[in-house]
C-alpha cells in the first residue's frame, strides 16, 4: 500500500540542504532567527492549520470549523493560495505546501527565516516572549489552554454551550487589551492571581476602615454595602482603563436570568476568560507588526533569492512570478507597503551616511554641494569592489589577497578552505561549495557592500535629488566639518553597512504605527501615487479624496492604530452608582459601526452581569440639510452628537450623552476625515 | 476535540441559526439552491467587535498609473495579503446551511407533520449478490478450491493410517495377523486385514520366523505406551499433498446469489399554466410550492426523474431552468397538458414507477375542458398523486373554476389533492395539503 506520506517525506528530504544553507546565509546577512522546524504538509493539513491560526491544538470552538469551511472553499476555487504558514515560537514551526515547486519552497524558506528573526528580535513580540516563561512557549501555552477549556466543557456540572458563549463574548472584545503593556506577568501555574492592582481591594479597604476604630453600628451605617461596592470598582475619571478585558475579568459578574441578579462568577469562568485573554496578548504582537514583518520577510527573501541566487538559474522565472504575485495584488498590500518602506529605511540611512561624509569635505557646504560634487563620480566610486561583487571561484585569488591584508569584508577562513579544495588538499565534499554559495566567502560587511543600495541603478536618483533643505538640515547640527581633504577621502570612509544597521535597529524597536509614522515620508507617498478615499453621500460611492502626503499618512495610521479598530476604554465601573459599566469610545472623528457595536455590547453584558453602557459620538443629519445638499450636489453637513447606548439584557436603548462624558471621549487634535471641501461630483 | 468536532459544532450553530423551513419556503431566497442541494441562509454567524463604520473610515489606495484626481470613483478593495499567519477577519454575512434532499425531506416531515412512505415498485432489478451459492458445474474460474481440497482430504483421511505403527503391532510377542487386526480396528485404525497379512508375510520372509514369534514388545499395551502414533496432519505434510486424491466429483463451483431489489423510484411531472394571465407573482408562488415538493420527493425516493410541461392552449415539454419563467400569450386548455402527460408516462408503467402529477395555474380553463377532458384524464392516468394548485393572488375570477370542479368531481379520491394559494403564507399549507393526501393510503 502506497504511503501517502512518502511524497511529503521525499519532498522534505530535498529541502534539508536549502533549509540549512538558508539559515547559514541568513546569519551571515546579520539575521538572528529563532530556530525553525520545517514541515511539509498537504492541502488539507494546510487548510486546517490556517483555520486554527497556525497551530494544531486549540480550544474547542465553532469558529475553527467556520474558518476551515471558508478556507477550503477558497482553496477549491484556487484563491488565496497559502505558500506557507509559520508561527511565532521558539523554536518556530513552519509548514510548507507539498504542492509548491522547489523554487517556491526555497523562496518560502528564506521568507520564513526572516520572519523567525523578526519574531525573535522585535520588542513588541518581546512583550509577550519576555514574560518569564522562557520565550513565547506558544505551542505549549495554546495547547494547555486547549486541554483546559476542553476539560471544562466536558464537566458534568458545566453546560458546553455556556463555555462557548463565554468564549464568544471574550473573543468579541479581544482587541480591547492594552497592547502596549505585557500581559499580567503573575502566572502561577493553574492558580489565578489577582490583578497587578494589588490584593483584594475590599480587604484593603476594610483594613483602612478598621483603623478608624468605629463602632460596628456606625461602620455599618456609614460604610454600607453599596458604598463599599462602589469604591471597589470605581475608576478615576481622568484615568480611563484601556484594558477593558482585564477590568471585566476582575470586576465583572454573571447575570443569572432566573433570579434577575448579578452573581459571582464560577472559577471555571475566570479560567476561560484568562485563557482567551492571554491568547489575545500572544497574537497582539503579530497584529501590531503586520506590515513591518511581512515587508521584512519579503525584503530578505529577495536579497537571498534574487541577490544571492538562492534561486538557481532555472528556478528564477518561477521565483519572479512568485514575487510578482505576492507584490502585485491590488489594494493595500502589506507585503508591498512593508517591502517598500524597508527599502526606504535602507536608502535613507545609506544616503544620510554618504551625505554626512560629503558635507565634511573641505569646501563643501549645502550651498556649494552640487557644484563641488560630481554625483556620477560618487556613484561610480560607491560601486562594490569587483572581487566582492563577483565573489566566487573566479575571484578566489583576489579575495585571498584581500584576506591576506586583513580585509573585514572577506571570510579569511572560508577562503583558505576553498583554496585548499582547489589545490586538492581537501576533498570537495568537505569544503565549502563556493560555486553554488559564493556568499560563504564574504562577511556581513562584504555582503553589505555586495548589495549596497546606493550602487543599484534604480536608486541612483536618491543622490541626485538631494534638495538644499535636506542638505541644510543635515549640516545644521554638524560638528567636525572640513575633516576630509577630498571627496575620495570622504567616500573611502563611507559605511556600507549603514543601511542594514539602521534596518536592524528599526526592526527591534518599531511597530507598524511608529514605522509608518517615521518612514512614510512625503517623498515616499508622492513617488508611489498613494491616495485616500472617502465615502460620498452625494454620489453614494467611494471617491478619491486626497493625494496629500500628510492625509495619506494619517489615513494609513488610522488603519493600524489600535489594530485598526476604535479605541474603547472603561470610563466608570460604577456608573450612576448602580454598578453599571460605562465604556467610552475615544472618538477621533470616525464613528463606530453601530450594528456591530450593539451586538458587541451584548457580549460585554455577558461578562459584566449588570447593565452596560457605551458612550460614543455620531454624526446626525437634518432632513432639510440632506435635501438641500442633494439639490446642490454636495456633501451634507451634519452635527456631531453624543449618544449613550445601553444594554440590560432586554433591548439596546439609546440615551442622550451627558456633556462631561462627551468631552472626555472627544479627541480634539486629530481629524481623520480627508474629504476635500469641494468634491467634484 | 479537533477539527471534526469543531466543524460539527459550526454546522450545529448554522442549523440553530438558520431560517426554519417554513420561513425559507414561503419567503426565503430559493435562488441559492439547486435540484440536489438545498442552501438555506443563516442569520449572520459572526463574532462582532467594536469596529469603525466602513463608510466613515475611508481608506488608502495606490494609483495604478499616475496620480488619481480627487473626486474619481474608487472601488474599495478589501484588505489583502493573508498569505501567512492569521486566518483573517470573520466578516460572515453570507453563510448558508447546506442540506441534501434527504435531510430536507426528513425535516419537512417533522416540521409539517408529514409521513410519506415511499413505495418500492417492482422495477425488479436482479442484482448479483455475494458468491455464496454453489453448483456442481461451472466455469473453471469459479472453482471453490477450499471445498475441493477439503473433500479430497477427507477421502484421504478415510483411508490413511500410520503404517509403521501398525507394522510395529506385528512385533508383539505372540501376535498373529488376526490379533493385530483386532487391535488395530479397536484403535480405529482403518487398515485392512489383507494389508496386515501382506506385511506379516514380508516380515516372516525377512526374519525367517513365524510372525507370532517375532517379538519386540511383550504386549500391545506396552507398545501403545512406548510408540507414538504419527498424527495424520503431520503425515500428510510430510508426504506432500500429492498424496491427497482429488476426484472430479469433488469439484464445486461458486455462483452469485440473485437478489431481487425493489427500487423505490419516482417520476414527477410538473405542469404549469403559462398563459398570459399567469404573471410574475403567480409564477413565483408556483415555484415556491413545486420546488420544495420536488426536493421532498428527491429526498424520499432512491431515484427520481422529473418532467416539466408548460401549456397554454397547447402543451410542450421544457427543462427545469425554463419551467418557472416561461410565459406565452395564448388562451388556456389544460387538457393539452394531460394529453402530453399521458404520452410521457408511457415510459413509466405504473407497475414499475411511483408517479406524481402536479399541476398549477389560476383555475382558468377553456369552456367545458375541465369536465369533458381533464377530469376523465385524471381518472385514467394512474398515479400515486394528482394535484392541482390554484394560484390566485388578488382573489378569484369569475371564470376560474377549474380547482372547484376538480375538487367536486375527484375530491373523494385517495390520490387527488387540490390546494389554493393566494399569498406567501399559504405556501406551506398547500404543500402539506398535497403531500399529506397520499398518507391516508392504507
Amino acid at each position: 500500500m502506497r504511503d501517502d506520506r512518502l511524497e511529503a517525506k521525499r519532498e522534505a528530504a530535498t529541502l534539508d540542504e536549502p533549509a540549512e544553507e538558508a539559515r547559514n546565509l541568513a546569519e551571515r546577512l546579520g539575521l538572528d532567527p529563532y530556530p525553525v522546524r520545517y514541515w511539509v504538509v498537504d492541502h488539507d493539513e494546510m487548510n486546517e492549520l490556517i483555520a486554527y491560526g497556525g497551530f494544531q491544538h486549540r480550544y474547542p470552538h465553532w469558529r475553527w470549523g467556520m474558518n476551515y469551511e471558508r478556507q477550503r472553499k477558497k482553496d477549491r476555487h484556487g484563491l488565496g493560495k497559502a505558500f506557507e504558514i509559520v508561527n511565532n515560537d521558539d523554536p518556530s514551526h513552519a509548514f510548507l505546501q507539498e504542492s509548491n515547486t522547489t523554487a517556491d519552497q526555497k523562496a518560502v524558506i528564506t521568507h520564513v527565516e526572516a520572519h523567525a528573526d523578526f519574531f525573535a528580535n522585535n520588542d513588541w513580540f518581546g512583550l509577550y516572549a519576555d514574560r518569564g516563561e522562557d520565550g513565547p512557549n506558544a505551542v505549549a501555552r495554546l495547547g494547555r489552554n486547549a486541554d483546559r477549556l476542553a476539560e471544562i466543557g466536558r464537566r458534568a456540572d458545566v453546560d458546553r454551550e455556556e463555555v462557548e458563549r463565554l468564549i464568544d463574548a471574550v473573543t468579541a472584545i479581544e482587541d480591547t487589551i492594552d497592547q502596549h503593556s505585557p500581559v499580567n506577568a503573575a502566572r502561577d501555574g493553574d492558580a489565578i492571581k489577582p490583578t497587578s492592582d494589588g490584593d483584594d481591594p475590599r480587604e484593603e479597604l476594610q483594613a483602612k476602615i478598621d483603623e478608624l476604630d468605629l463602632s460596628a453600628e456606625v461602620q455599618g451605617d456609614v460604610f454600607d454595602e453599596e458604598w463599599l461596592a462602589a469604591q471597589e470598582s470605581g475608576v478615576e475619571p481622568d484615568k480611563p482603563r484601556p484594558d477593558v478585558l482585564a477590568f471585566l475579568r476582575d470586576h465583572g459578574k454573571r447575570y443569572d436570568s432566573e433570579t434577575g441578579k448579578a452573581v459571582d462568577r464560577e472559577p471555571w469562568e475566570t479560567t476561560v476568560i484568562d485563557a482567551v485573554r492571554e491568547e489575545a496578548y500572544y497574537f497582539a504582537g503579530q497584529k501590531v507588526t503586520k506590515v513591518m514583518n511581512e515587508g521584512w520577510a519579503t525584503y530578505w527573501e529577495s536579497v537571498m533569492m534574487g541577490g544571492e541566487g538562492f534561486a538557481g538559474p532555472d528556478e528564477f522565472l518561477t521565483y519572479a512570478d512568485h514575487m510578482a504575485r505576492v507584490l502585485g495584488s491590488p489594494g493595500l498590500n502589506p507585503y508591498k507597503l512593508g517591502f517598500e518602506l524597508w527599502t526606504h529605511v535602507e536608502l535613507q540611512a545609506a544616503r544620510r551616511d554618504v551625505v554626512d561624509k560629503l558635507l565634511r569635505v573641505d569646501g563643501v557646504t549645502p550651498e556649494t554641494f552640487h557644484a563641488e560634487i560630481d554625483i556620477d563620480e560618487v556613484i561610480d566610486t560607491l560601486q562594490p569592489h569587483p572581487a566582492i561583487e563577483g565573489a566566487g571561484p573566479a575571484m578566489l585569488d583576489e579575495l585571498a589577497e584581500l584576506a591576506a591584508n586583513g580585509d573585514p569584508r572577506v571570510d579569511a577562513e572560508m577562503v583558505d578552505r576553498a583554496l585548499s579544495v582547489r589545490r586538492g588538499d581537501t576533498d570537495a565534499d568537505d569544503g565549502p561549495d563556493i560555486e553554488q554559495y559564493p556568499w560563504k566567502l564574504l562577511t556581513y560587511e562584504g555582503l553589505a557592500e555586495r548589495h549596497y543600495v546606493l550602487a543599484r541603478p534604480q536608486h541612483r536618483r536618491a543622490l541626485r535629488n538631494l534638495s538644499r533643505s535636506t542638505l541644510e538640515e543635515r549640516a545644521r547640527y554638524m560638528f567636525d566639518v572640513d575633516r576630509y581633504k577630498t571627496v575620495a577621502d570622504a567616500l573611502a570612509d563611507c559605511d556600507r553597512t549603514a543601511g542594514w544597521n539602521r534596518m536592524y535597529e528599526v526592526r527591534e524597536s518599531h511597530n507598524d504605527v511608529t514605522f509608518i509614522d517615521e518612514f512614510l515620508t512625503d517623498e515616499f507617498v508622492r513617488e508611489r501615487n498613494y491616495f485616500t478615499y472617502e465615502y460620498s453621500q452625494a454620489g453614494d460611492e467611494f471617491r478619491v479624496a486626497s493625494t496629500d502626503a500628510a492625509d495619506v499618512k494619517r489615513k494609513l495610521l488610522l488603519q493600524f492604530t489600535n489594530f485598526g479598530k476604535p479605541t474603547i476604554v472603561v470610563l466608570d465601573g460604577n456608573f450612576k452608582n448602580r454598578g453599571e459599566l460605562l465604556l467610552g469610545h475615544q472618538y477621533n472623528g470616525v464613528a463606530l459601526d453601530e450594528r456591530q457595536a450593539k451586538a458587541t455590547l451584548k457580549r460585554v453584558f455577558e461578562l459584566w452581569g449588570r447593565p452596560v453602557n457605551l458612550a460614543t459620538i455620531r454624526t446626525e443629519y437634518d432632513e432639510t440639510e440632506l435635501r438641500r445638499a442633494q439639490r446642490q450636489n454636495r456633501e451634507p453637513e451634519g452635527t456631531e452628537v453624543g449618544v449613550r447606548l445601553q444594554y440590560d439584557g432586554g433591548d439596546v436603548t439609546e440615551h442622550d450623552l451627558d456633556d462631561t462624558i462627551k468631552s472626555r471621549i472627544e479627541a480634539d487634535e486629530v481629524d481623520y476625515d480627508t474629504k476635500p471641501d469641494a468634491w467634484l461630483a | 476535540m479537533g477539527l471534526p468536532e469543531d466543524r460539527e459544532r459550526f454546522r450545529d450553530i448554522g442549523e440553530a441559526r438558520r431560517e426554519d423551513l417554513s420561513e425559507f419556503i414561503s419567503h426565503g431566497d430559493l435562488g441559492g439552491s439547486g435540484p440536489n442541494q438545498v442552501r438555506i441562509p443563516i442569520k449572520i454567524v459572526d463574532l462582532p467587535a467594536f469596529e469603525y463604520d466602513q463608510r466613515e473610515v475611508g481608506g488608502v489606495g495606490q494609483g495604478e498609473d499616475g496620480q488619481p484626481q480627487p473626486g474619481q470613483p474608487v472601488d474599495p478593495q478589501p484588505d489583502d495579503g493573508e498569505e501567512a499567519g492569521d486566518p483573517g477577519e470573520e466578516a460572515g454575512d453570507h453563510e448558508y446551511y447546506e442540506m441534501d434532499p434527504e435531510e430536507f425531506a426528513k425535516e419537512l416531515d417533522e416540521e409539517l407533520g408529514l409521513d410519506l412512505e415511499p413505495k418500492g415498485k417492482r422495477v425488479v432489478e436482479e442484482v448479483e449478490g455475494d458468491f455464496t451459492d454453489t453448483a456442481r458445474t461451472g466455469p473453471q474460474g469459479s472453482l471453490d478450491v477450499d471445498e475441493f481440497f477439503k473433500r479430497g482430504l477427507k477421502r484421504h483421511l478415510a483411508t490413511d493410517f500410520d503404517e509403521s505403527y501398525v507394522r510395529e503391532g506385528l512385533f508383539v510377542d505372540g501376535a498373529g495377523v488376526d490379533a493385530v487386526f483386532t487391535w488395530a480396528r479397536e484403535a480405529s485404525i482403518p487398515v485392512s486385514r489383507a494389508w496386515i497379512a501382506d506385511t506379516a508375510r514380508e516380515i516372516e520372509t525377512e526374519r525367517g520366523a513365524a510372525i507370532e514369534s517375532v517379538a519386540r514388545w511383550p504386549d500391545f499395551e506396552t507398545l501403545e505406551v512406548e510408540v507414538d502414533r504419527e498424527p495424520a496432519g503431520q503425515r500428510i505434510r510430510r508426504q506432500g499433498i500429492d498424496t491427497v486424491p482429488f476426484r472430479r466429483e469433488d469439484e464445486r463451483f461458486r455462483h452469485p446469489e440473485v437478489i431481487e431489489q425493489h427500487e423505490r423510484n419516482v417520476v414527477v411531472v410538473n405542469i404549469r399554466d403559462a398563459s398570459g394571465s399567469m404573471r410574475e407573482t403567480k409564477r413565483e408562488l408556483v415555484e415556491r410550492v413545486f420546488t420544495p415538493m420536488d426536493w421532498y420527493l428527491t429526498g424520499k425516493y432512491d431515484a427520481a426523474e422529473f418532467h416539466y410541461i408548460v401549456h397554454d392552449a397547447e402543451a410542450w415539454e421544457v427543462d427545469r431552468e425554463a419551467f418557472f419563467g416561461v410565459q406565452s400569450g395564448g388562451g388556456t386548455r389544460i387538457s393539452s397538458a394531460y394529453e402530453r402527460v399521458e404520452a410521457v408516462l408511457e415510459e413509466y408503467p405504473y407497475s414499475e414507477w411511483n408517479r406524481y402529477v402536479f399541476a398549477a395555474g389560476d383555475s382558468e380553463n377553456a369552456g367545458a375542458d375541465t369536465q369533458q377532458n381533464v377530469i376523465p384524464l385524471m381518472r385514467s392516468i394512474d398515479a400515486n398523486l394528482h394535484a392541482y394548485v390554484e394560484t390566485q393572488p388578488g382573489g378569484t375570477t369569475q371564470n376560474a373554476r377549474h380547482a372547484d370542479e376538480v375538487e367536486q368531481a375527484l375530491g373523494d379520491a385517495d390520490n387527488v389533492a387540490v390546494a389554493r394559494v393566494t399569498g406567501h403564507d399559504d405556501v406551506t399549507d398547500a404543500i402539506y395539503e398535497i403531500l399529506s393526501t397520499e398518507d391516508t393510503d392504507p
